[in-house]
């Protein structure tokens, strides 16, 4: 482990409830089981959940299937429901045991966003592609066999890609594979011998939807142009181009026999087309926005529609021989001219933090979701304050400023809908800010300082049974002395702005195998203060110290005293200095130590100002820099002596 | 280096023999009447700022508003303003047609005013002229403060804020602004939500890529081309809360009274660990239309003439010598320090740069400075 590890790895975790029963963020897929009659939804809170179909059943939810640190983009459920295979912005493919819902295995093998997922039923294959522009095959029954010892797993790629891939689509048989991207192209292959078939140009812009039909001699894409095209992949043309959407396709699903297409996209409608008639066409439904992902119900006679934002709701589709009747007729976007207006089901979502403020305090966050329901929490603990609802954020902030000044030990990241803390060794250094332990409601008594960032450290990793952790009695020593975090708190150890090494439960890590885990992972500066209980470096603060104008001492007026003190030094202590060195030191005007004068307290013999303002003892220095000063440079603070 | 020292040394020779062959070459009814053709001196490598401001003393524009500065303030304090209007109006009243000229009181308040240009060394011509120019405007706007606001000093500002041509808020803006600014727009389309956000940014030159065996046009196309932001330099889209891939262009908006095009032709080369001259042959054309321009473009059909062309001879950034090419009265001349010569608009193209790759020594053009012909008198 040398400095360039130290570097690379950060250590992040999520604030979060023990259980989050509902979608924080938009649902990027869905996937049916029809024959259990459960609906898998990919959401872009990291988490995959899992769902009851059937009935009015008042609460849908069975469980949550969490590992993924960043956003689901893709899931395919496969093995006639016993596997589902998943794709993540964390950059890696997660195979899961889908009725239990535990990750079986990760796959590492892309190098960024992991978006699109394709599925060839009859041969259990599965493909998948992003942003790194790789598309790699995986047999399932591959994948499913891995274990922690036998993990290589081989796989196939096709490559001739020169963009990032957004979509991929493969028939049930696995004869064709076809990928879309920003190169405005789909790029055919025939997966069985990885070979090159060919490339088809007319889209605009990014193709972010793909079907085949299950022959594969059809295609229909969808295009960020606003278009979706069906094309013949045996005559490697386009057949024709269907204009009923007015924005951005981003989601498609044909039915069995492939004649009609079901799409939606940034316009956030649902529209039903005939293929070979693509007048005659209705709108579905309306959503409220924009459209991920379409599925069927187990009877094909409706749609569950993701979004971007949390809800999942299921639609009635229209009789397919209907489209043509005058009833719901076409050529217009008049969405009052919509089959339904009201969804059959609607699995509710939760909502996603969309705003924060890091309060002065460096500890406590102030947050506004898409309700705009505002909630304090506290980096520290890793836990919510108070849910505060819908107040006004602002006037919030306000009641809670405080003239204070903490160096940032974090980095806040809302990707997920819920807050992400990063704790590093980059801009931000997580061990920068050292506060005084009474002040942050530590302990009650004496002055003793801490460091918010290896406390947390150390919190963080206090369950871990690291074998440098136990006293010559041989009982393990707890890091943290003041706190715990909750136990079901997302620990990350990941790349800095990049993948994620390993993700655990803060209560998970005293098992045997975390604990190796971990020791493979965990970088030594974490290690150093979490397991060693070294103290991270205390930050210095050089000032010049002057006396005030209004002095009356002339040779002293020009004598600039260049000192550097820790930056939660409170003026006080300067004060203090001044009387020991400067004033008490007998060189001015004659009057050596006044006897007398010892009895008054510091702050009655000099005041200390900065930029003419005088300054209150118990503020600490960064804060008179940050506040009063106002500058990086020539910090400067004079003295003024009130008692000689 | 050892071109300048050389003209200095031979200065007065040359001085006598040339002005005669300029107003011999011009000849003397087709002398426009109150125009000077006066060289500058060179005090050690100072070409860099004697090409800048010749370059900068043909852009009509900026010359008359520089002389109505010099006309209505009379001697407050001394400035770089102050000096340039001196020296322009030194220039402007002089009693002989052609000659040279020292900008000696010039010269020093620069090397007073920015550390960098304190010694005999080298300088790039483009920052000198990006100095002055926000140094200027900078000047222009603490004076209208001092005189129409009487702001007292405010207490506890330590550094002085620098604007990069960008307008402070709530200010008019100066002549400076009037001349040479221009706004850009920049949109960033985020490939997950495809929301597209935009941004305007204020600019006083525009920077862009050389090519081989390309024109200024294609250079300003690929300023605008679409730009892809992946890897790991994702675009951190608001509306997603996430890094996401996105796709961004700059385009104009709008477009200044003088464009000012800064050819990078100084690359810094990560295997010889410095900046290498890049001759690529780049031609500039003597009427320019921009194609670049946003939808919303405020003035997007302004046609542009060449007016001036700051030259870099020489194989390398601190290696060589600055010459200028300007227009004035419908004829070029090239000024070369103290001296000038009329030359034939044909032997512009000599300034076009290299067709072949092999590094050598070449005379290309690396400012050059167009003006809108709505803004002609």
């Amino acid at each position: 482990m040398g400095t360039n590890m130290r570097k690379k790895t950060q250590v992040s975790f999520v604030i979060r409830d023990e259980e989050e029963r509902r979608h924080k963020n938009g649902v990027s897929s869905l996937q049916l089981d029809p024959i259990q009659g459960r609906l898998y939804s990919a959401g872009r809170d990291g988490i995959i959940r899992v769902w009851h179909t059937g009935g009015g059943t008042q609460d849908r939810y069975i469980q949550s299937m969490e590992h993924h640190t960043d956003w689901v983009n893709d899931i395919v459920l496969c093995c006639g429901g016993k596997n589902l295979i998943s794709a993540s912005s964390d950059t890696t493919v997660k195979v899961w045991n889908a009725p239990k819902g535990f990750c079986m295995s990760t796959l590492r093998t892309h190098k960024d966003y992991v978006r699109t997922l394709a599925y060839a039923k009859d041969k259990e294959q599965v493909a998948s592609a992003g942003l790194d522009r790789a598309i790699f095959l995986w047999d399932v029954n591959t994948l499913t066999a891995l274990t922690a010892s036998n993990n290589t797993v081989t796989t196939s790629s096709l490559v001739g890609n020169k963009e990032s891939i957004y979509s991929l689509a493969m028939n049930p048989p696995g004869t064709i594979l076809v990928s879309g991207s920003t190169e405005k192209v789909l790029r055919v292959w025939d997966p069985r011998n990885c070979s090159r078939l060919m490339k088809l140009k007319g889209h605009a812009d990014n193709v972010k939807a793909l079907v085949v039909s299950r022959d594969g001699s059809q295609c229909v894409s969808g295009s960020s142009d606003g278009t979706i095209k069906l094309w013949s992949l045996s005559q490697q043309r386009c057949v024709s181009t269907i204009r009923v959407h007015s924005e951005a396709v981003w989601a498609l699903l044909a039915t069995e026999n492939f004649t009609h297409i079901i799409s939606g996209g940034r316009d956030r409608l649902v529209i039903i087309t005939e293929l070979r008639n693509p007048e005659n066409y209705m709108i579905v439904c309306e959503e409220t926005a924009p459209i991920l992902k379409l599925c069927f119900t187990a009877d094909q006679q409706g749609i569950w529609v993701a979004t971007s934002d949390s809800d999942i709701r299921c639609w009635k589709l229209p009789p397919l021989n209907s489209l043509n009747s005058d009833m719901y007729n076409q050529n217009n976007y008049n969405t009052n001219n919509v089959y339904q207006t009201q969804p059959l089901h609607n699995i509710v979502g939760g909502r996603a933090i969309k705003h924060y403020t890091v309060l002065n305090d460096k500890r406590h966050i102030l947050t506004k979701d898409t309700t705009n329901n505002v909630v304090l929490y506290d980096v520290l603990k890793a836990c919510k304050v108070e849910d505060l609802g819908e107040v006004d954020y602002e006037e919030e902030l306000k009641k809670r400023f405080k003239m204070v000044y903490v160096p940032n030990w974090f980095n806040v990241d809302l990707k997920t809908g819920m807050l992400t803390i990063h704790l590093g060794q980059d801009e931000t250094d997580c061990f920068s800010a050292w506060v005084s332990a009474k002040e942050a409601g530590l302990i009650t008594e004496n002055d003793q300082k801490v460091n918010f960032g290896a406390l947390l450290l150390q919190a963080l990793l206090d369950h871990w049974n690291h074998p440098n952790r136990v006293n010559e009695a041989g009982l393990k020593v707890v890091g943290n002395i003041y706190f715990s975090v909750p136990l079901h708190t997302p620990l990350i150890f990941s790349e800095v702005g990049g993948r994620t090494l390993y993700r655990l439960q803060v209560g998970d890590a005293g098992g045997e195998t975390e604990g190796n885990l971990l020791m493979e992972t965990v970088p030594s500066w974490v290690v150093d203060v979490a397991i060693e209980m070294a103290a991270p470096k205390l930050n210095k603060l050089p000032f010049y110290l002057l006396p005030h104008s209004s002095c009356q001492s002339k040779q002293d007026r020009q004598k600039k005293d260049r000192l550097v003190a820790n930056d939660f030094i409170q003026v006080r202590k300067v004060g203090e200095h001044v009387v020991e060195k400067i004033v008490g030191g007998g060189d001015v005007n004659g009057t050596s130590k006044n006897e007398d004068c010892n009895n008054d307290s510091p702050e009655e013999r000099v005041e200390l100002l900065c930029c003419d303002q005088v300054l209150d003892p118990n503020m600490d220095l960064r804060t008179v820099r940050h506040f009063i000063w106002k500058s990086n440079v020539e910090f400067t603070l004079h003295y003024r002596i009130l008692k000689q | 280096m050892s071109i300048c020292q050389d003209l200095g040394l031979n200065f007065q020779q040359r001085m006598g023999a040339n002005i005669s062959q300029l107003e011999r070459d011009i000849g003397s009814e087709q002398f426009p009447p109150n125009e000077h053709y006066f060289g500058l001196v060179n005090f050690g490598n100072t070409c860099y700022s004697n090409s800048v401001l010749q370059a900068l003393y043909f852009c009509r524009p900026f010359r008359d508003r520089v002389l109505e500065y010099k006309a209505k303030n009379k001697r407050t304090k001394e400035t770089l303003l102050t000096c340039l209007a001196d020296l322009f109006y030194s220039i402007a009243t002089q009693k002989k047609k052609v000659g040279s000229i020292a900008p000696k009181k010039f010269i020093a308040r620069l090397r007073k005013e920015k550390e960098e240009f304190d010694n005999y060394m080298q300088q790039d011509a483009h920052e000198f002229l990006n100095f002055l120019i926000n140094h200027i405007n900078e000047i222009i706007l603490a004076e209208r403060n001092q005189s129409s606001l009487k702001l007292q000093k405010p207490d506890g500002v330590k550094e002085n804020v620098t604007c990069n041509g960008s307008i402070p808020q709530n200010t008019e803006p100066t002549w400076v602004h009037e001349i040479f600014q221009g706004t850009l727009t920049s949109e960033t389309r985020c490939l997950n939500c495809e929301t597209v956000s935009s941004k305007d940014e204020h600019f006083f030159d525009l920077q862009v890529d050389v090519d081989q065996n390309t024109s200024i046009t294609h250079c300003l196309k690929c300023f605008s081309d679409t730009e892809t932001l992946c890897n790991d330099n994702k675009f951190k889209c608001d509306n997603c809360s996430s890094y996401q891939e996105a796709q961004k262009r700059m385009r104009v908006k709008k477009l200044p009274l003088i464009l000012a095009l800064h050819l990078k032709r100084f690359k810094y080369m990560e295997q010889y660990n410095r900046h290498i001259k890049v001759s690529h042959r780049v031609v500039f054309p003597l009427e320019l239309r921009l194609f670049n321009t946003s939808d919303d473009a405020v003035n997007p059909d302004r046609l542009y003439d060449l007016v001036a062309v700051v030259v870099h001879c020489g194989s390398g950034p601190n290696r060589g010598h600055y010459i200028s090419i300007v227009k004035s009265h419908g004829f070029w001349l090239l000024f070369d320090d103290d001296m000038v010569d009329k030359i034939d608009a044909s032997a512009i193209e000599d300034f076009y740069g290299l067709t072949s790759d092999i590094q050598k020594s070449s005379e290309t053009g690396y400012i050059l400075f167009y003006q809108s012909r709505d803004a002609s008198c």
